[in-house]
C-alpha cells in the first residue's frame, strides 16, 4: 500500500481516509486481520502512537473492531464498508466540483464535459 | 566492570603487541642463526644477509620498547578522548575505571615487554654452552643461598620485591603524568594536542621544582639531623632508601591519578 | 516518573551561553524531535544528560537519577560522530555491548545485521560511512533502554539511509521508552514524532504535539519551524 501525507492536515486524520482506502479497495479485505500497529507504524513510516490513535478512531466509527488477544480486524459488514465507499466518493466529488465552479463551470457543464472525458475514457480502453 | 573493561582494552592493545612479541622472538631465531653461521661466512651475500638479520632483531627490540610506550598515550588519548570518547564515557562504569583499566593494562605490557626482551636476547645467545654456564650460575647462586641465614635470604627477597614495586609504580606514576596532561591540555576548546604537550612540560618542570624544593626542605629539617646521626647496617638503609623511594613515587602518581579524574569529570570537553 | 527532566538548567562556554534556564520534561512512550537551528545548544543538552558535560546551574535528571553511570544503563546514546571503535569486527562490537549493557538484546542486533548483510566478521573499519553509522544505530536501538539519545541520526546520509535509520527507529518503538532525536531535518522525521521541542539560543521557544500544531495551526511542523525561525 502506498501511504502519502500532505503538509496541511492532522497525520491521524490522513492515517484514517487512507485506511479507509485500504479497506474500500480489498487491501484489507473484510473479516482479515489488519497487521499489528507497529507493522502499519512502520510501513507508513509513522510514528506508533499517531497509528494507534487512527487505528482507535477507525474502531469508533466501527471499520474496524478488535479482539482482545488476536488483534485488530476489519469488519464483516459489507453494507458498512459500502457506506464508507460512498463518503469517500462524496468527498472526492465534493473536492472536483468545488475546484470547477471556482474555474467557471456550469453544472450543465461540467455533466458534459464529464461525459465525453468518460467516452474518450472508454474508447481508449476498448482500443488497448 | 573493571575486568570487562580490561578485557576490551587488552583485546584492542593485543592486536598490536602480540605480533610484535612474535616478531621479536623471530628476529631473536634469525640473530642467532645470523651470529653462529652467516656473519661469518666467506660467501659475501649470505654474509650480508645475516648482517640484516642482526638489524632486523634490534629494530624489533625498538618497535616493541616504542610501541608499548605509544600504546598508553594513544589508548588513553583515542579511546577517551577523542570520537571514541563519546561511547566509552558514556558507558555505566566511573572514570576511576576508566582510568585503572587503561593503568593497569599498560604496566602489563611494559612489563610483559621487558620479559620478552630478556627472552629474545636468551633466544638469541642461545648455545649449548651458555644455556651451561647460565645454569652453572643458579646453581653456584642457590648453593651461595643455602650458605645464607635465614634473615639475609628472607632481606634479600624483601629487597627485591620492594625494587619492582617501585619500577612498576614509577611506570604507572609516569603513566599517569601523561594522562594529566592529556586530560588537562584536552579540556580546553582549541589546540588540544599542544596544550596537552605544554601541560606535560609544566608538569614536568613542577614534579623537578618541587622535587629540588623537597630534598632542600628535607635538609634543612630534623628528619635529616636524625638521619645523618643514624648509623644503620647496610640492610636497613637499603630497606628504607626503597621503602620512601616507594612512598615518594606514591604521592608522584596520585597527584597525577587526582589531576586526571579533575579534568575528565569536571571539564571534559570532547570535541 | 518523566524519562528526561530540566529546570532552569543553564550552560555556558566560556562567555557564550549555550543553555539559558532551559526547563521542560519527556515522558516515556514518546517520541520528541529536538529541534532548532545550528548552534541552538541541541547537542549541549544531549551531553549534558550523557552527564559528558556538568550544568553551570539547574539541574537535569534521567529517570529521576542525575546523570552519572547509574544514569547511563538507562540511556542509549548515539553520538553525533561515529565514536565505534572501528578497529573491531561487528562480532566483537556486539561482544562489547553485551559485556556491558544488561538489557543489549543481542539477538535483534543479529537480525538487523544479517538483514543488511553484514557479517560478524565484517571490520567496521572496512565498511562504508553509510554502514558505520546503521551499525551504530543498530547497537543502539538493539538496547531496551528507557530513554533513546539520538543526536542527528539523519544528518549527512543519502535518503535511502535515512529511510532505513527512521525506519528502525519506529521498528524497535517501545511504550515504556522514551526516544529524543536531535536533527534540524525536520521535514523528513516530522511523521514519527509525537512531540517537538524547539530551541533557539538555548531557551525553550515551544514545546507541542506534532498532530496539536497541524491541527491549530494548518500547517506542518516544518513549515512552523521555518516561520518561527525566519532569518
Amino acid at each position: 500500500m502506498q501511504w502519502q501525507f500532505s503538509n496541511d492536515a492532522p497525520i491521524y486524520t490522513q492515517l484514517i481516509q487512507q485506511i479507509k482506502v485500504g479497506i474500500v479497495a480489498g487491501v484489507f479485505p473484510p473479516g482479515e486481520r489488519l497487521p499489528s500497529v507497529r507493522d502499519l507504524a512502520t510501513e507508513a513510516g509513522v510514528n506508533p502512537n499517531t497509528m494507534q490513535r487512527a487505528l482507535a478512531e477507525l474502531e469508533r466509527d466501527g471499520l474496524v473492531y478488535s479482539q482482545r488477544t488476536a488483534g485488530r480486524f476489519v469488519t464483516e459488514d459489507k453494507t458498512m464498508i459500502q457506506n464508507a465507499k460512498r463518503s469517500l466518493a462524496e468527498r472526492h466529488i465534493k473536492a472536483f466540483l468545488e475546484a470547477m465552479f471556482r474555474l467557471g463551470f456550469q453544472q450543465e457543464e461540467v455533466l458534459a464535459l464529464l461525459e465525453q472525458e468518460m467516452k474518450e475514457e472508454g474508447n481508449s480502453n476498448a482500443s488497448a | 566492570m573493571l575486568r570487562k573493561l580490561m578485557k576490551h582494552e587488552f583485546r584492542a592493545t593485543g592486536q598490536i603487541m602480540l605480533p610484535l612479541y612474535l616478531i621479536l622472538l623471530v628476529t631473536a631465531f634469525g640473530s642467532n642463526i645470523a651470529g653462529r653461521w652467516m656473519i661469518d661466512s666467506q660467501i659475501s651475500a649470505v654474509s650480508l644477509l645475516g648482517g640484516f638479520m642482526v638489524m632486523a632483531f634490534a629494530i624489533a627490540i625498538f618497535a616493541a620498547c616504542l610501541m608499548s610506550f605509544v600504546l598508553m598515550i594513544q589508548r588513553f588519548y583515542k579511546n577517551l578522548l577523542q570520537d571514541e570518547g563519546y561511547l566509552m564515557l558514556t558507558l555505566p562504569v566511573s572514570i576511576h575505571q576508566h582510568i585503572w583499566a587503561k593503568l593497569i593494562v599498560s604496566v602489563v605490557w611494559f612489563i610483559t615487554t621487558l620479559f620478552v626482551l630478556f627472552l629474545a636476547c636468551m633466544v638469541v645467545a642461545y648455545n649449548v654452552r651458555f644455556i651451561q654456564e647460565f645454569f652453572g650460575v643458579f646453581a653456584d647462586i642457590l648453593r651461595g643461598l643455602q650458605k645464607l641465614k635465614i634473615s639475609e635470604a628472607l632481606n634479600g627477597t624483601v629487597i627485591i620485591l620492594e625494587f619492582l614495586v617501585l619500577i612498576f609504580l614509577f611506570l604507572a606514576a609516569f603513566s599517569l603524568q601523561f594522562y594529566a596532561a592529556l586530560a588537562a591540555g584536552h579540556s580546553l576548546p582549541n589546540h588540544k594536542m599542544a596544550y596537552s604537550v605544554g601541560c606535560f612540560f609544566v608538569f614536568q618542570f613542577l614534579v623537578q621544582f618541587l622535587g629540588t624544593m623537597f630534598l632542600i626542605g628535607l635538609s634543612k629539617s630534623p628528619v635529616f639531623r636524625f638521619l645523618s646521626n643514624w648509623d644503620p647496617s647496610a640492610i636497613v638503609a637499603i630497606h628504607t632508601g626503597l621503602l620512601m623511594m616507594i612512598a615518594l613515587v606514591l604521592v608522584y602518581g596520585a597527584i597525577f591519578y587526582i589531576v586526571t579524574i579533575f579534568f575528565l569529570k569536571k571539564h571534559l570537553n570532547l570535541e | 516518573m518523566p524519562a528526561l527532566e530540566c529546570k532552569e538548567l543553564c550552560k555556558n562556554y566560556g562567555r557564550t551561553t549555550a543553555l539559558d534556564r532551559l526547563t521542560f520534561s519527556i515522558e516515556p512512550g514518546r517520541i520528541v524531535g529536538l529541534l532548532g537551528p545550528n548552534g541552538s545548544g541541541k547537542t549541549t543538552l544531549i551531553k549534558l544528560a550523557n552527564g559528558l558535560l556538568t550544568p553551570d546551574a539547574g539541574y537535569i535528571s534521567v529517570c529521576g537519577c542525575a546523570p552519572g553511570p547509574q544514569s547511563r544503563k538507562d540511556i542509549s546514546y548515539l553520538p553525533e560522530r561515529t565514536a565505534i571503535p572501528i578497529w573491531m569486527s561487528a562480532k566483537q562490537l556486539l561482544d562489547f555491548y553485551g559485556d556491558f549493557y544488561e538489557d543489549f538484546r543481542r539477538d535483534a542486533a543479529e537480525e538487523m545485521l544479517a538483514h543488511l548483510n553484514i557479517s560478524p566478521s565484517q571490520r567496521i573499519k572496512q565498511m562504508s560511512k553509510g554502514t558505520r553509522e546503521k551499525v551504530q544505530l543498530i547497537v543502539v536501538m538493539s538496547r531496551a533502554a528507557k530513554l533513546y539519545l539520538l543526536d542527528e541520526p539523519i544528518g549527512g546520509v543519502d535518503p535511502a539511509t535515512r529511510d532505513y535509520i527512521l525506519s528502525t527507529i519506529i521498528s524497535n518503538y517501545n511504550p515504556e521508552a522514551a526516544v529524543v532525536i536531535s536533527t534540524h531535518l525536520i521535514a523528513d522525521v516530522e511523521k514519527v514524532l509525537d512531540e517537538v521541542l524547539f530551541i533557539n539560543q538555548g531557551q525553550l521557544v515551544l514545546q507541542a504535539g506534532v498532530d496539536e500544531i497541524r491541527e491549530e495551526k494548518g500547517m506542518s511542523v516544518d513549515a512552523l519551524f521555518r516561520e518561527v525561525f525566519k532569518c
